[in-house]
């Protein structure tokens, strides 16, 4: 027998700070997680409750499917946003930094980009605002795989986390890429995923830094703009060069392909132009990492791995002429490869009704 | 009254973490007994390290026989690093912990050649306290004893890496060989 609920309102209240006092929130009120919502989450994946998604051998922990669907919940996801957030904690989990990521000075965020028509079902932002906030599905995918971190691993800030620092936003960066008005095939067929496939790709960054640049036609102008911004002596840390990305507002990818310049034609002009006079390191005092990694001797100082180490991908509005470049945590380059999204047979008969190609 | 909320922390165990640790017996004296580094790949650890053994040749008649670097800062010493330093050592000086995985999987690496018999004595910069208690907490061994050294190392010079090492020698040398004790 269900007792009568007199107060509702004062019982949820109560019931996030029963969340609160167990320590189980990142600071901001959580929804409280049932059985009943963890089965309504599993019912949209085609994976497993009791499948291990993460393991951290050092710390003893690992992290079953229906565990992060609980996270998930918490977060504030609908069941229906679940499969994504499995998507994007996988492809997390494909960096080569990620091991040493949760403990880190650095405190990297995750940057999830979503690709597909997911993003119109959920309504997943890739247009104004795209960095949040504002929007559901973007706020709560990228807020569950930190909530997953902390309660799946344990790993708490001031605890086991020790960013220095850390950074704006480490737990609610989660993208659509604006496909309809990028010139370009989407950022997941870089990564092996075929246009048209829901698919998620995931990069952890150490921050973002805008380049508004609405002043030139010049397509080699605003590279060059990027370029600078690129070749920051402040994020070189030494130990195999530093590295970087752009999510490029539509205008500037626009105006760079309208130019004639495809994605891999903006990746190699960037490398080659964001250079450093190795004498501007020295004079940072990080001359002795510039040596180590690539020979001492005068001349420019290569900031970036390589060209094809710089990910690239469109999002935002097409209403004022601005870019954001990233930076990847840990020296290692994006992984290079998207995870698709493993709905349930369920979901995909449901979708193709939808879509029409089945009658109702 | 909140019984059907579900605990989001509640996962299976990975690795081998073990319930409750005693650690290895203490030696009366260092002296003729043989010493294992084990470095980590962060700047000046090496240089530390290999100054510690230096002193505690010098001043305690100990002989370093062996000196490994790992080269993951996050995980433990792979298996075999550790079978090598118990079979060939009867103490072992880790370090140094100066970053948050480091000084976590430093403290691990302490813990599990106290286990497997060796007494160890782990440093880390006293900006990473929290993160070695934590890790001591999770190893089965809450109130592990460590070196601290102050924060950064990373930038010392050759000479300040000696000056630091110098500094904390004797707190190394003692927690060789007092006999230590977990908190209950």
């Amino acid at each position: 027998m269900t007792t009568p609920v007199t107060d509702p309102a004062g019982q949820a209240k109560a019931a996030i700070e029963y969340c609160y006092e167990h320590g189980w929130t990142d600071g901001l009120p959580v929804v409280p997680a049932t059985q009943a919502d963890v089965d309504a989450c599993l019912a949209m994946t085609a994976r497993g409750g009791a499948e291990i998604i993460g393991s951290l051998d050092h710390i003893g922990r690992s992290i079953t499917v229906a565990q992060a669907a609980a996270n998930a919940v918490m977060a504030g996801c609908k069941p229906e946003y679940f499969p994504v957030v499995l998507a994007a904690w996988d492809a997390v989990n494909l960096e080569r930094s990620v091991r040493g990521a949760w403990q880190s000075t650095s405190g990297p965020a995750p940057l999830i980009v979503v690709n597909g028509p997911v993003r119109g079902r959920l309504g997943i932002n890739c247009a104004g605002g795209v960095f949040g906030p504002g929007f559901r599905a973007n706020a709560t995918i990228a807020r569950a795989i930190g909530l997953i971190v902390r309660n799946g691993y344990g790993i708490r800030p001031q605890q086991l986390e020790q960013a220095t620092q850390g950074l704006p936003g480490r737990w609610s960066l989660c993208l659509g890429e604006n496909e309809e008005l990028s010139p370009w095939e989407p950022f997941a067929a870089v990564g092996g995923v075929p246009a048209g496939t829901d698919a998620v790709s995931a990069m952890l960054i150490r921050t973002c830094e805008y380049v508004d640049n609405r002043a030139t036609s010049s397509a080699e102008a605003v590279l060059a703009d990027f370029a600078d911004t690129l070749a920051r002596l402040g994020a070189y840390v030494g130990g195999a060069h530093s590295s970087g990305g752009l999510v490029l507002g539509p205008e500037h990818a626009q105006l760079l392909a309208g130019a004639g310049y495809s994605r891999a034609g903006v990746q190699q002009w960037l490398f080659t132009h964001a250079v450093r006079d190795r004498a501007d390191l020295a004079a940072a005092g990080k001359g002795e990492h510039a040596a180590a990694d690539g020979g001492a001797g005068g001349g420019p100082f290569p900031m970036l791995p390589s060209a094809a180490a710089i990910p690239i991908l469109v999002a935002g509005a097409a209403n004022a002429a601005m870019s954001m470049v990233f930076r990847p945590f840990g020296w290692a380059p994006w992984s290079g490869r998207s995870v698709p999204v493993a709905w349930s047979q369920a979901c995909r008969d449901a979708q193709r009704r939808d879509d029409g190609e089945v009658p109702q | 009254m909140f019984d059907s909320i579900i605990d989001p922390t509640v996962g299976p165990p990975a690795g081998s973490v073990p319930g409750q640790v005693v650690l290895a017996p203490r030696p009366d004296s260092l002296s003729g007994l043989r010493l294992g580094l084990l470095a980590n790949i962060k700047r000046n650890a090496e240089p530390f390290l290999n100054e510690v053994g230096r002193l505690l040749g010098e001043r305690y008649g100990v002989q370093t026989v062996l000196a490994r670097k790992k080269a993951d800062i996050t995980a433990t010493a792979p298996q075999q690093m550790l079978d090598d330093l118990c079979a060939g050592c009867d103490i072992v000086v880790v370090g140094v912990g100066d970053c948050g995985s480091c000084s976590a999987s430093a403290v691990a690496d302490g813990i599990l050649l106290e286990q497997a018999g060796v007494p160890a004595v782990v440093i880390c910069t006293d900006a990473f306290k929290v993160s070695a208690d934590a890790m001591a907490d999770l190893r089965g061994a809450p109130g592990y004893r460590y070196v601290t050294t102050p924060h950064p190392v990373a930038n010392l010079t050759p000479d300040g890496v000696r000056d630091r090492a110098a500094a904390a020698i004797g707190d190394i040398a003692g927690l060789l060989t007092r006999q230590a004790s977990l908190a209950a």
